[in-house]
């Protein structure tokens, strides 16, 4: 399983890295990401743009290439003909996709190093990160939840062949429900309901307590707990939908181009 | 001989809707009650027009499409249900340039599919060595897809096919692209393949290489069987399998 993985991982990264899109995603993006949020933050009166502007930014690239990639994967894979290969393969289908999501996850993890070195070398931004530990435990939760969502995203999407559409569709809401640029705060009371049954916006509410510093860990843990229960929640919702696709895709016949 | 490919009365139908409102639906009938079987180290072949349905038999053997009603068992298992212990015993070849990842080498192909199919490290290099000599592939194993001839990403995708040294190869017209070297050494390996005890499961449009290979093989149109038997047998008095068939598709579509 592991082998599979890793293999699916670096297989993941080659084709990746060979597509313009994906490397616009990764490399152009967070730097653009970056000028449009410090500029809309430069006469807000906040002082800490490493909160909104740099992880703002980051995390808008890091969710673009998961929403190009992980979930346009199932696509380019219809499209080249591989899909019904890996789906028949005898390593199992989740694997092999959990595989690719995690390649492509930590690919994508470069835009926010290109969002922070965008914010240093164009605006001089001074770096403050008061909790760096909490930071990089809120950093893997994220991770860990992004590549589960990523999981459920790409599951659903092999079942339909309007894929470029839904990933379309998701990219955008999911930056304004979850707070990647601003605080949920601001959002009116229905609409943050929504944003509090996603596990992003606990995420990012974890990261940007460590980079103003923790003065509640209680809170934070709190954060973290339902961070994990929603991770929990999403992954079971994988497999089981995993276990379903594996019987509707055949009924449906939606694993080539028709 | 044992059987390892049983058909009984299998039906698939395609259900398609139209229209926004007011939804028509469209039920195609591909596979339309038809039945066979094939028996170990046997080349079956499976012949009919475009569209008679050969397509969508061999993608429901090889367990990627559920059948909607009737007997689909490969190995005494079902191919919708127990395809898990079909699976890692059989491989399929489509024809066309489709299949294979285009931006990786063909090793780092057949490595990638040889991880998949859950070989054995050590086996791994020995095998992708002698298939990509097999299909003529060693001088060119370490470039690009992208930049190899149709014919050449369709003797990766038989290399491919190879990979599991699979019980059971099912080819849907493998040979559509192929120059005639590469067509003549398809045909070799599917004659190796039978003298190793293999079984195959073959479409093509080429009814004189359906002659020179098939032991026995099914014409089906519109989803049904209008004739079963060996290549002789079909051919009858008739100059040529070709002649015979052409005769058959005519005398049912009339």
């Amino acid at each position: 399983m592991i082998k599979v993985i890793i293999s699916t991982m670096i297989l993941q990264m080659k084709q990746s890295f060979a597509r313009p899109m994906f490397r616009f995603c990764l490399i152009a993006n967070p730097i653009l990401n970056t000028i449009l949020l410090y500029e809309m933050f430069r006469e807000s009166g906040a002082t800490n743009y490493m909160a909104y502007v740099t992880l703002g930014a980051g995390l808008m690239g890091l969710w673009g290439c998961i929403c190009f990639s992980s979930a346009g994967d199932i696509n380019r894979e219809r499209f080249s003909g591989t899909l019904a290969l890996i789906f028949t393969a005898p390593a199992r289908f989740p694997i092999i996709i959990l595989g690719k999501i995690i390649g492509n996850t930590i690919m994508s993890l470069l835009t926010m190093i290109i969002s922070l070195m965008t914010s240093v070398i164009f605006f001089r931004i001074q770096l403050q990160l008061a909790d760096p530990l909490y930071f990089l435990i809120a950093l893997l939760a994220a991770i860990i939840s992004f590549i589960v969502i990523s999981s459920v995203i790409a599951c659903i999407l092999t079942l339909s062949r309007k894929t470029e559409l839904y990933m379309n569709c998701i990219e955008i809401p999911i930056i304004l429900l979850c707070g990647f640029a601003f605080p949920v705060s601001v959002l009116p009371f229905g609409i943050r309901i929504v944003s509090y049954t996603l596990a992003p916006t606990y995420a990012v509410e974890l990261m940007r307590m460590a980079v103003w510093g923790i003065t509640d860990k209680a809170e934070f843990c709190e954060k973290l707990l339902v961070l994990m229960i929603l991770t929990l929640i999403y992954a079971l919702i994988s497999a089981f939908l995993y276990k379903k696709i594996d019987r509707s895709v055949r009924i449906a016949a939606t694993l080539e181009v028709a | 001989m044992s059987q390892v490919i049983c058909v009984e009365n299998l039906k698939r139908e395609f259900v398609s809707k139209k229209g926004l409102f007011k939804k028509e639906i469209k039920i195609v009938k591909a596979v339309d009650g038809i039945s066979f079987d094939v028996e170990r180290g046997e080349i079956f072949g499976l012949l009919g027009q475009n569209g008679a349905g050969k397509t969508t038999t061999i993608k429901m053997l090889t367990t990627l499409l559920a059948p909607t009603s009737g007997k689909c068992e490969v190995f005494g298992y079902k191919s919708f249900g127990e395809e898990n212990h079909i699976r890692s015993r059989i491989n399929f070849i489509f024809g066309g340039e489709l299949g294979v990842y285009k931006r990786l080498s063909a090793r780092d192909n057949l490595r990638y599919f040889a991880n998949l199919y859950l070989i054995p490290q050590k086996e791994q290099n020995e095998r992708i060595e002698q298939i990509l000599k097999l299909v003529d592939l060693a001088d060119r194993a370490d470039d690009l897809v992208e930049t190899y001839s149709k014919g050449m990403i369709q003797r990766l995708q038989i290399a491919r096919g190879l990979i599991n040294d699979p019980e059971i190869l099912f080819m849907d017209e493998p040979t559509i692209g192929l120059d005639p070297v590469g067509a003549r050494m398809l045909r070799d390996i599917i004659r190796r393949l039978k003298n190793e005890g293999k079984t195959v499961l073959l479409t093509t449009h080429n009814l004189a290489e359906v002659e020179e290979l098939c032991d026995r093989l099914v014409i089906i149109n519109k989803g049904r069987v209008i004739a079963e038997g060996t290549p002789e047998s079909i051919k009858g008095n008739y100059n040529s399998l070709e002649d015979s068939y052409v005769e058959i598709v005519k005398g049912v579509s009339a």
